[in-house]
């Protein structure tokens, strides 16, 4: 499944999220993450985005694995909050309601 | 009193304006050029996109061609901006220059803090709002981006001189089609320029001499006025063929 989904948070940043998942197995098979927010330095959207990839659908599973790269990555983010990115991510397949039942 | 350097560069495209900054950033890094605050515009105009968007989510490319605009992603995040009536600056110093804060939205309203003295000195009052825009009565007159690398900061931004938002959004796309015309009319409210607040153009070096001041106010320098070396020329050179110019960098998201 793919979905695209805009999320602007209060005060923050436009965050445009392109998201391939797989419905049965409820993970990210890839994602990239765009807009106008601050990543410093800029290269760590690559490794956040190469992180998620294989990631739960879950909150939890995805709080932990992009504070983990903020963390080992020493990424300095203005514009978003974890918190933001994680409802961006899972916010696409809320509204196409495509996982809700499962 | 510390000596920077000021360098007027004129009009460049959009590949050629982008290298440079980013010539400047490395060879400050390298001890080859003295902290710099740069001022420049654009020929033809053109539109620059953020890091971390995607070209042809935010920018209408068929329409850049036919209108002979170039479009250029920057090595700095924020948004998609389009450069036509403006005054673009960039400052280069080292991330430890004891005037530059660690913190980075501080180094932002403090950078910012020089336009704003540059503004004021021409008889306009504006604030700075983060995360990265100047206001003017509520209403943005500057947009501004900032990068580190290599333990040095380049902050580049805008000072509207006039405004045509409805150009603008012949280029740029809008984030929901449905609702065009809305989000265009919003935008005209929140975006304000020099002509609209004066009621006349400025010309570009009288505001550039008023910014001059404004970063001599705030940082307690004296800006010197120079030329770019030969190996930032080189640098820029390099940068441009091979970075701001390729489709594997412009396209990259």
């Amino acid at each position: 499944m793919k979905t695209e989904y805009d999320y602007k948070p209060p005060n923050g940043k436009l965050l445009r999220i392109s998201l391939e998942y797989d419905e049965k197995k409820r993970i990210i098979q890839n994602i990239q993450i765009t807009g106008d927010f601050f990543i410093y330095p800029e290269e760590g959207i690559e490794e956040l985005e190469k992180n998620l990839r294989n990631t739960l659908l879950l909150e939890k599973n995805l709080f932990d694995k992009i504070s983990s790269t903020i963390d080992s990555n020493n990424l300095i983010i203005i514009g978003f909050t974890v918190e933001d990115l994680v409802g961006g991510i899972l916010g696409g397949i809320c509204r196409d309601g495509k996982m809700a039942s499962t | 009193m510390e000596k920077w350097r000021l360098l007027k560069t004129g009009y460049a495209n959009a590949y050629r304006n982008m290298a440079i900054d980013e010539a400047i950033l490395y060879a400050h890094s390298k001890e080859l050029a003295p902290p710099t605050v740069r001022f420049y515009q654009w020929n033809p105009s053109a539109i620059s996109i953020g890091y971390f968007q995607s070209l042809e989510r935010e920018v209408d490319i068929d329409e850049c061609h036919r209108r002979g605009i170039d479009y250029v992603r920057r090595i700095t995040g924020g948004g998609a901006v389009y450069h036509d009536k403006e005054l673009t600056y960039s400052i280069v110093i080292s991330e430890n220059h004891p005037e530059i804060p660690s913190n980075i939205l501080e180094s932002y309203h403090r950078i910012c803090g020089a336009i704003i003295k540059g503004l004021y000195n021409i008889g306009i009052n504006s604030r700075y709002s983060p995360i990265n825009d100047i206001l003017v009565d509520g209403r943005k007159i500057s947009g501004n981006a900032q990068t580190r690398k290599y333990k040095t900061v380049l902050q580049h931004g805008t000072i509207l001189i006039d405004v045509d938002v409805d150009t603008m959004f012949t280029l740029l796309k809008v984030p929901d089609e449905k609702i065009k015309d809305k989000f265009i009319a919003n935008v005209k409210d929140r975006v304000t320029s020099i002509r609209k607040i004066r009621g006349e153009e400025i010309s570009f070096d009288k505001l550039a001499d008023a910014l001059k001041k404004g970063f001599e106010e705030e940082f307690n320098i004296k800006l010197v006025e120079g030329k770019l070396t030969e190996e930032e020329e080189e640098f820029a050179e390099e940068f441009e063929k091979n970075r701001f110019s390729k489709k594997e960098w412009n396209y990259r998201r």
